[in-house]
């Protein structure tokens, strides 16, 4: 093995290494605490299906604790959180803005409808929108499906995670947020 | 003589003869950038990096049918560079794909998608055929009828673990994938972006493609694009 090689092996085995981390790391470690900068607002489109409706929600909602799932519907692991998610909209108080939004071209690579009929099918009831440009998901600094987020009411992040979640931790996450 | 080029002046007797991206010293240089230097000094990496020239590579796009040549974008475009297969296991590649497509966005938005070049390079060619690109494209957004991403397909799994290797300083293994149920192999590799100016030297080599910042990224794109 020359140099060059092991340099490149040295590096791969790097990635795997960050791959794991990509899968666990979270905001308030790599930050202290929570995100120093709020996130700035933008208003995407929400979509018609069960629990959601057709219009618009601004994320973060200014005044408002805010938890996103970040979700695409080719993602395995994002039908599997979505039992979960549900558990933990029924709990958290209603002054939470709960939201799913996914980045997938909504509109030119698939449809609103595509979108919802994967929403019916695997139980969801709250809140759905899309960010056909992601430029939400950009904003978030979100690359990794599914990624849940709990934001505070000044728009910082309090609490960022991708992979597969208890509904305890989701609901936990959500009160840190609320500072509770 | 500043540091980053003495340090580049020791790295190469290091690796003599084995890294052709190293062998352009002299010909291309931080005088040929729109950006400054980076803050992590990648110049000692076995990959491209600031201020080298991007390699040179000519690969069938399977979808457009036609071979893509990186050459031809010398004067025409700035190039944002990824290597992935779809088969992906563990979220690394749609974390490089998702950079690669909203940098895109953002260059329609802004206008200067024609002046930019999206390079998707996978290394499994076996399994990635027309049909599956096509499909993944539909899936992870990216935009195929703006004329500015090509997927490219190497003519077969060596050739392809050879351009990497030669080229882009990358090393390729099919490895065995028993942790995951529904693939016979993966390939453990190394998740790197690279952006060249259009004057084909590299800006920047994103080391941790996937977890790099995508606002800075994008950022970065639009200064070298329009500098």
């Amino acid at each position: 093995m020359n140099r060059r090689h092991l340099l490149a092996g040295v590096a791969s085995a790097g990635v795997v290494g960050g791959g794991g981390l990509l899968a666990t790391g979270t905001v308030p470690t790599a930050l202290g605490g929570s995100s120093v900068e709020p996130v700035e607002p933008l208003t995407v489109d929400t979509i018609p299906a069960p629990g959601s409706r057709d219009g618009e929600v601004t994320i973060p909602t200014p005044g408002r604790t805010t938890f996103v799932d970040v979700f695409a519907t080719w993602c395995a692991p994002c039908e599997e959180q979505m039992p979960a998610l549900g558990e933990a909209a029924d709990r958290v108080d209603d002054a939470v803005q709960f939201v799913s939004v996914t980045p997938e071209a909504v509109g030119r690579s698939m449809t609103e409808a595509e979108v919802a009929e994967w929403w019916r099918d695997n139980g969801g009831d709250w809140l759905v929108a899309a960010d056909p440009t992601a430029a939400l998901t950009s904003r978030l600094d979100v690359g990794s499906f599914p990624t849940a987020m709990a934001i505070d009411a000044t728009g910082r992040i309090r609490w960022s995670d991708s992979g597969v979640h208890t509904a305890d931790t989701l609901v936990e996450a959500v009160e840190t947020a609320q500072d509770r | 003589m500043d540091r980053r080029h003495y340090l580049r002046s020791l790295a190469v007797p290091a690796v003599a003869g084995s890294a052709g991206c190293l062998g352009v010293l002299g010909s291309a240089g931080a005088e040929g950038t729109v950006l400054g230097p980076p803050d992590q000094d990648l110049s000692e990496a076995s990959h491209p990096s600031y201020g080298d020239e991007l390699p040179h590579i000519a690969v069938p796009d399977p979808i457009a049918g036609e071979t893509v040549s990186t050459a031809e974008y010398e004067g025409e475009r700035a190039v944002l560079w990824t290597s992935f297969y779809t088969m992906c296991p563990d979220g690394v590649c749609p974390a490089l794909i998702f950079r690669l497509r909203r940098a895109q966005e953002v260059a329609a938005e802004k206008g200067y998608g024609d002046e930019t070049a999206f390079l998707a390079l996978t290394f499994d060619p076996e399994r990635d055929t027309a049909d599956v690109l096509g499909e993944y494209a539909d899936q992870q957004g990216v935009n195929l009828d703006a004329g500015n991403w090509h997927f490219l397909r190497p003519e077969s799994y060596e050739r392809g673990q050879e351009l990497l290797d030669e080229q882009f300083g990358l090393v390729i293994e099919k490895a065995d994938a028993d942790e995951y149920e529904a693939l016979s192999y993966r390939f453990p590799h190394y998740g790197l972006i690279l952006l060249a100016n259009k004057q084909g030297i590299v800006e920047r080599a994103y080391p941790r493609g996937p977890q790099t910042d995508i606002e800075r990224l994008v950022n970065d794109v639009e200064r070298v694009v329009t500098g």
